[in-house]
């Protein structure tokens, strides 16, 4: 791990390691001010050994606000909030950058109510408003924009500053326009001056002169926009390399945050390493550090891609949204809970206006909450009750939780498990293609709960284990066909597909009445496997739920390479024997017989809930026998479990 | 009839005209649940204004309850009910604080714990199983809509509205669709409603209103609410309630429940008089936006008073303003400003309402060119304050594009607005000259609001095509916009018989129409008018009579003839002049929405006499 611990000059400062936690929206803002959770969050980090914390970014124009949470750096009133977040990464002996920014065309008028300013008037993909182009007394005004905020930050005792001009931001846009002209037909347009470059040294000169020659200051720049005709390495190079005398590093990016998000946030499946080629070639054609990013998970991956050469500084965001600990783990041992790429309480909550969290760790995002009901139980001042006999049924992501939470509490556990294995659903969805990382989940806390003694005993039954002093039920929930499916030995569940029972071939068809990957996973597997296979939904959308966790782009180009068919706004009334379905049509009334070899169904499950009989002792349930929901409601609930038996 | 008194219960409201509960994102973002000075000037305006009932933005009933944000609160709302009580009791009106539960329909973002509902049946929109509420959790719900009733009427709240209409565990509770239960709340199915009225009743005595919202139709006639079910809950509560405003919709179609412009006003109108129950002041709801129609319904006695939320956020003034014989201004039925049950919090405007004052009084003169909505609101509000103005307009009518767009389906309520504007410049005494190109002159107080122009591309502008039609034969509209033109584009082609595709790159066609509730029914009609929805697609290629277009994603060609293909992007701004005493607004700024033209008319006359 040394080379991840070695210290690095940044100007005039030193970074400990090269461990960095990269801006990232967390939507912990309120009234567009940072707030006391900012502090905590990137306060825990920073106690979890990362070398630099650069924050979210704060905006340079009061009306750029393309997110309602988006933090507002021209108000004075910010100070407190970086004093706050300056002090709690000093206290831990981490750097802490503010990132500056400006969305440009980016944006929304939905609370500015006034025009999206722009690079030109092309809408952006996602917003779809018409900007209207800066001029160049508007691109002056936002040199003195990034100015005043980063004298704010000088203010607050941040060590310096980032200027964001890569995944959502006007200079980004400008860096692009100037190379359409560069690359243009007309010489007319080729003769257009280019306007990035100046305007870029603009800000750093007056970001410079507001933060003093002892500030850190760096840039992010865009290097692969993930489109054709977009921004590549070259053009990374070629601005790090013009900017190079004002920056004391240089950060990398790749995509662009309202047209190619899952480049920049890539879902499960995704290889570390991924956006290596940006930093690689920016490396190259530089002398000042620059930071790489990735997708790291694990130490190892971090490591690897600063002992490759690739980057001097690595970053590491959701690696440590999920352990906020992986940096000391990097440098002195042990093992990390690992982000799994779920995305779904990061970037599906941020992206829906929600603070940001986490399925595998249910603490961030509410690190600064007094009584956050999920507190690691070891934080604790004081145990809430005395060492008992804890009694966890079920061996899927809520009772290992549960059983980690209470053992860290103190007490002594025993986990039953009624399968020869551990995992619950997470287990049986590993399984299916590109679902795999599901399982480090289950690996990670079977390792936590056996290296703090927790007794499991697989192949055990509810009934068979008496002597608890208290119970968590966690006994999850099982699968439930629909009743049209009428006992058709056809007609299965997902489950039945993902643990063997069944091995459907031919024509088959997914019926999707579920969340989440179920349905779709299913059908990849069936359909890698030969079957002919088609996707039907009463949905509007074929595999919505991946969309809010960037998952659906790559199932859809998966799916075309695999040839599923997808159907949509379609309800499945009955099924007749020969295997014919009535299908209805329910935009259009318009009922169709739909005939297949198999019917797999992903739907809710229903709730299992043993009978405990006269069991005098306190019991709670968590996760999916309370109500089926998703590994973030196992993990939250099985980890608050001992602080809801402790009230009971 | 509008501005007649009505008896409710033991209290007398000054009209009968009501302004009905609904999201507004007014809040304090640091006391995210309570009621804020906005929400008070919000509710004040329409009481000022005339409003002989006003209910709160529903507050929760309980704390596992937070469907949005900034949901309010019951416990955090008893100082906000109280500043709007005294806003609203100088004027006379009826303050109800509204209570309810999401059920099921909730969310579990913010609690981060589960929903709670009578079954484990998912809910359409969020796909969330719930939790079961216990016997012991009912209790729980029955408690606490007592004692937050208590709250608001110790705040001084005159009464209450409970929820079961939409969005509502009530509701939930009385409907096949989402109560499968097996005990007594199953097998009587209006036990808990009975149960949490007789319990609000107890809580706030005989002297306070007592309201019902009550779903009458979840237009789910296999398992639904239906109105003649709803007819007999209705009489087994009537001894408890004083006002009952029956809605429509269920949690399978929340966009029935306050619909756009595609469905008629006043919709509900024979369900209302179908289940009316003696001796409950009955309300009609649903689209009701017209003063004439408003005052036949409560003159034929279908109901005893009526529900006009929109027409009431476009014209704060509207009972004033009928007693005093002067037009309204009218709502547009387009909820695209004022439908804010969204996750991203926009506070609540309103399309057609500018949301500053008039300006005060001047002599100046003013030259506006362009009489769209955004001229023609600079020149009403110019000339409220008195200046001289002259409107020149390059067309032979008023409107812009306004005109245009008031043709297409579910948008004719435009032609409403334009002619407001008509009356009220005509009163005014503006000159308006129609046939006349403006030229900017050199000096002088200007507002230019020319509009936007075409942008060049590879069809048919969709702009044109709105207002003269198309060619002959199959028709393609690319829609990189999204917000519901080309939606009513291929509509009303394929109403005249066309054989219409319309590509979208997104992964719905018309998806900002899920701003104004018409999403699910605008593919519906799509889908039965037998409009090709290619989504996820951009064309790439049009030649010989033969569109082709490519899947954003996987890069998948398909192609097929077609005649015409029709640009549904984005227009852009003119290059304009600029010097002192010239303001520019509305399209010529930026194209956008008819709410920004309204809004930059207003502010560019302040701005003008600054």
């Amino acid at each position: 791990m040394s080379v991840l611990g070695e210290p690095l000059r940044l100007g005039s400062r030193v970074v400990r390691n090269r461990i960095v936690f990269p801006a990232h929206l967390t939507d912990a803002a309120v009234a567009r001010r940072p707030t006391a959770q900012h502090a905590a969050y990137y306060g825990a980090r920073a106690a979890g050994g990362v070398g630099m914390v650069i924050t979210e970014e704060q905006s340079v124009d009061p009306a750029d606000r393309p997110y309602e949470k988006l933090v507002d750096g021209t108000d004075p009133a910010v100070v407190p909030g970086y004093r706050a977040i300056a002090d709690a990464v000093h206290a831990h002996g981490a750097l802490v950058l503010a990132q500056l920014g400006h969305n440009g065309g980016q944006s929304s008028s939905l609370y500015s109510r006034a025009p999206v300013d722009g690079a030109d008037d092309e809408p952006d993909p996602m917003f779809g408003e018409v900007p209207r182009p800066l001029s160049d007394a508007g691109l002056a005004r936002l040199v003195d924009g990034f100015g005043l905020v980063a004298a704010h930050v000088r203010a607050g005792g941040l060590d310096g500053v980032e200027i964001q001009c890569s995944q959502a931001s006007l200079i980004r846009q400008l860096v692009s326009a100037d190379a359409r002209l560069r690359r243009g037909s007309s010489a007319a347009l080729r003769a257009a001056s280019p306007r990035a470059l100046p305007f870029l040294v603009a800000i750093l000169e007056s970001v410079r002169a507001a933060l003093g020659p002892d500030g850190v200051l760096g840039v992010r720049l865009q290097g692969d926009e993930g489109f054709a005709g977009g921004l590549g390495t070259e053009d990374a190079v070629r601005v790090a390399v013009a900017v190079e005398p004002l920056v004391d590093y240089v950060n990398t990016a790749v995509g662009v945050a309202t047209r190619t998000l899952p480049l920049i946030e890539p879902p499960m499946g995704v290889p570390a390493g991924y956006a290596a080629h940006v930093p690689t070639a920016v490396r190259a054609a530089v002398s000042v550090p620059v930071l790489g990013v990735g997708r790291f998970t694990t130490p190892e991956q971090a490591r690897e891609a600063v002992a490759s050469g690739s980057c001097d500084l690595v970053g590491v965001v959701r690696g440590q949204i999920a352990d906020p600990a992986f940096a000391a783990k990097a440098l002195r041992g042990g093992r990390v809970r690992r982000c799994i790429g779920c995305n779904q309480e990061c970037i599906a909550r941020v992206g829906l206006n929600q603070r940001l969290g986490c399925a595998v760790n249910p603490v961030a995002g509410r690190e600064s909450f007094a009584t956050n009901g999920y507190l690691a139980a070891s934080t604790r001042a004081n145990s809430p009750f005395a060492r008992v006999l804890v009694l966890v049924v079920g061996g899927g992501p809520a009772g290992l939780a549960a059983a980690v939470a209470a053992a860290r509490d103190g007490h002594a556990v025993t986990l039953a498990e009624r399968s020869d294995v551990l995992g619950g659903q997470l287990a049986i969805a590993s399984r299916a293609p590109e679902r795999r990382e599901l399982a480090h989940l289950v690996a990670d806390l079977a390792h936590e709960a056996r290296d703090l003694g927790v007794v499991v005993r697989l192949r055990t039954p509810v009934e068979d284990v008496q002597g608890a002093d208290a119970v968590v039920l966690a006994t999850g929930a099982r699968p439930a066909l629909p009743a049209w499916a009428g006992g058709h030995p056809r007609v299965v569940d997902v489950t039945d597909v993902l643990t063997g029972r069944v091995a459907p071939s031919g024509r088959v068809l997914v019926v999707d009445d579920g969340r989440g990957h179920a349905a779709t996973s299913t059908a990849e597997l069936l359909a890698r496997r030969g079957a002919s296979v088609a996707t039907l939904t009463p949905a509007l959308v074929a595999a919505g739920d991946l969309a809010p966790t960037l998952d659906r782009e790559r199932w859809r180009r998966r799916a075309a390479e695999v040839g599923i068919a997808e159907y949509t706004d379609r309800v499945v009334l009955a099924c007749r024997d020969g295997l014919v379905l009535d299908v209805l049509h329910h935009l259009t009334g318009e009922v169709t017989a739909w005939p297949a070899d198999w019917v797999v169904h992903a739907g809710p499950p229903t709730p299992v809930v043993p009978d405990l009989g006269t069991l005098d002792v306190p019991v709670v349930r968590v996760g999916d026998c309370l109500a089926p929901r998703g590994i973030d409601a196992a993990v939250r609930e099985g980890t608050a479990a001992c602080e809801q038996l402790a009230r009971l | 009839m509008l501005g007649e008194e009505i008896v409710l219960g033991r209290r007398t409201a000054p009209s009968r005209v009501l302004f009905g509960p609904h999201v507004t994102h007014l809040a304090d973002p640091h006391r995210p649940r309570a009621l804020s000075g906005d929400h008070v000037a919000h509710y004040r305006a329409r009481a000022v204004g005339g409003s002989g009932v006003v209910v709160t933005e529903v507050a929760s009933v309980l704390a596992a309850d937070h469907p949005y944000e900034d949901a309010p609160l019951a416990s955090s709302c008893p100082p906000g009910w109280r500043a709007v009580a005294d806003a609203c009791r100088p004027s006379g009106t009826v303050v109800l604080a509204g209570l309810g539960h999401a059920g099921g329909q909730g969310s579990s973002a913010y609690t981060r714990g589960p929903l709670w509902a009578p079954s484990a049946v998912p809910d359409p929109a969020s796909g969330e199983v719930p939790a079961v509420l216990s016997v012991a959790g009912i209790a729980d719900v029955v408690a606490g809509f007592a004692s937050a009733a208590a709250a608001a009427v110790a705040a001084g709240c005159d009464g209450v509205e409970i929820q079961a209409g939409q969005h509502a565990l009530l509701r939930q509770f009385l409907s096949g669709l989402t109560n499968h239960r097996d005990d007594a709340y199953g097998t009587d199915r209006a036990l808990l409603l009975v149960e949490v009225l007789t319990a609000v009743r107890d809580a706030v005595g005989d002297d306070a209103v007592v309201g019902l919202r009550l779903t009458v139709d979840e237009l789910a006639p296999w398992a639904g609410i239906t109105p003649v079910l709803a007819s007999s809950v209705l009489e087994r509560v009537a001894g408890l309630v004083d006002l009952v405003v029956p809605v429509r919709g269920s949690a399978l179609t929340v966009g029935a429940t306050r619909p756009d412009g595609h469905t008629e006003p006043g919709f509900l109108r024979s369900t209302c008089r179908a289940v009316r129950a003696d001796g409950v002041a009955t309300v009609l709801a649903g689209s009701v936006v017209d003063v004439a129609m408003a005052s036949e319904v409560l003159a034929s006695g279908d109901a005893d008073l009526v529900e006009m939320t929109r027409a009431q956020l476009a014209d704060p003034e509207l009972v004033a303003r009928v007693r005093a014989g002067r037009r309204v201004r009218p709502c547009v039925l387009t909820n695209q400003q004022c439908r804010v049950r969204d996750v991203r919090n926009p506070r609540i405007g309103c399309t057609v309402a500018p949301p500053f004052p008039a300006v005060p009084p001047t002599d100046a003169s003013v030259l506006v060119i362009g009489a769209g909505p955004a001229g023609l609101e600079a020149a009403r509000t110019l000339a409220l304050g008195g200046a001289a103005v002259r409107v020149v307009e390059r067309a032979d009518a008023l409107g812009g594009l306004l005109r245009d767009v008031s043709g297409l389906p579910g948008r004719g309520r435009f032609a409403d607005l334009v002619a407001w504007y008509r009356a009220e410049l005509w009163a005014l005494g503006v000159a308006v000259e129609l046939g006349v190109v403006g030229e900017v002159p050199s000096d002088g107080l200007v507002v230019l609001a020319t509009g936007g122009v075409d942008r060049p591309g590879r069809g048919v502008p969709i702009a044109t095509a709105v207002r003269d039609g198309v060619a002959p034969g199959a028709v393609v509209i690319e829609d990189p916009v999204g917000d519901g033109a080309a939606v009513a584009l291929a509509e009303r082609l394929a109403g005249e018989g066309r054989e219409v595709a319309v590509v979208a790159p997104g992964l719905l066609v018309g998806p900002g129409l899920a701003r104004t509730g018409d999403l699910v029914d605008a593919q519906a009609r799509l889908a039965r008018a037998g409009v090709r929805r290619v989504r996820e697609s951009s064309v790439v290629g049009f030649a010989d009579g033969v569109v082709t277009v490519a899947d954003v994603v996987t890069g998948a060609v398909s192609s097929w003839p077609a005649a015409v293909l029709v640009d549904a992007g984005p227009r852009r701004a003119p290059a304009v002049p600029s010097r002192v005493g010239l303001v520019v607004v509305g399209d010529a700024v930026a194209p956008r929405t008819v709410a920004e033209a309204v809004r930059e008319g207003r502010a560019a006359a302040r701005e003008l006499l600054a």
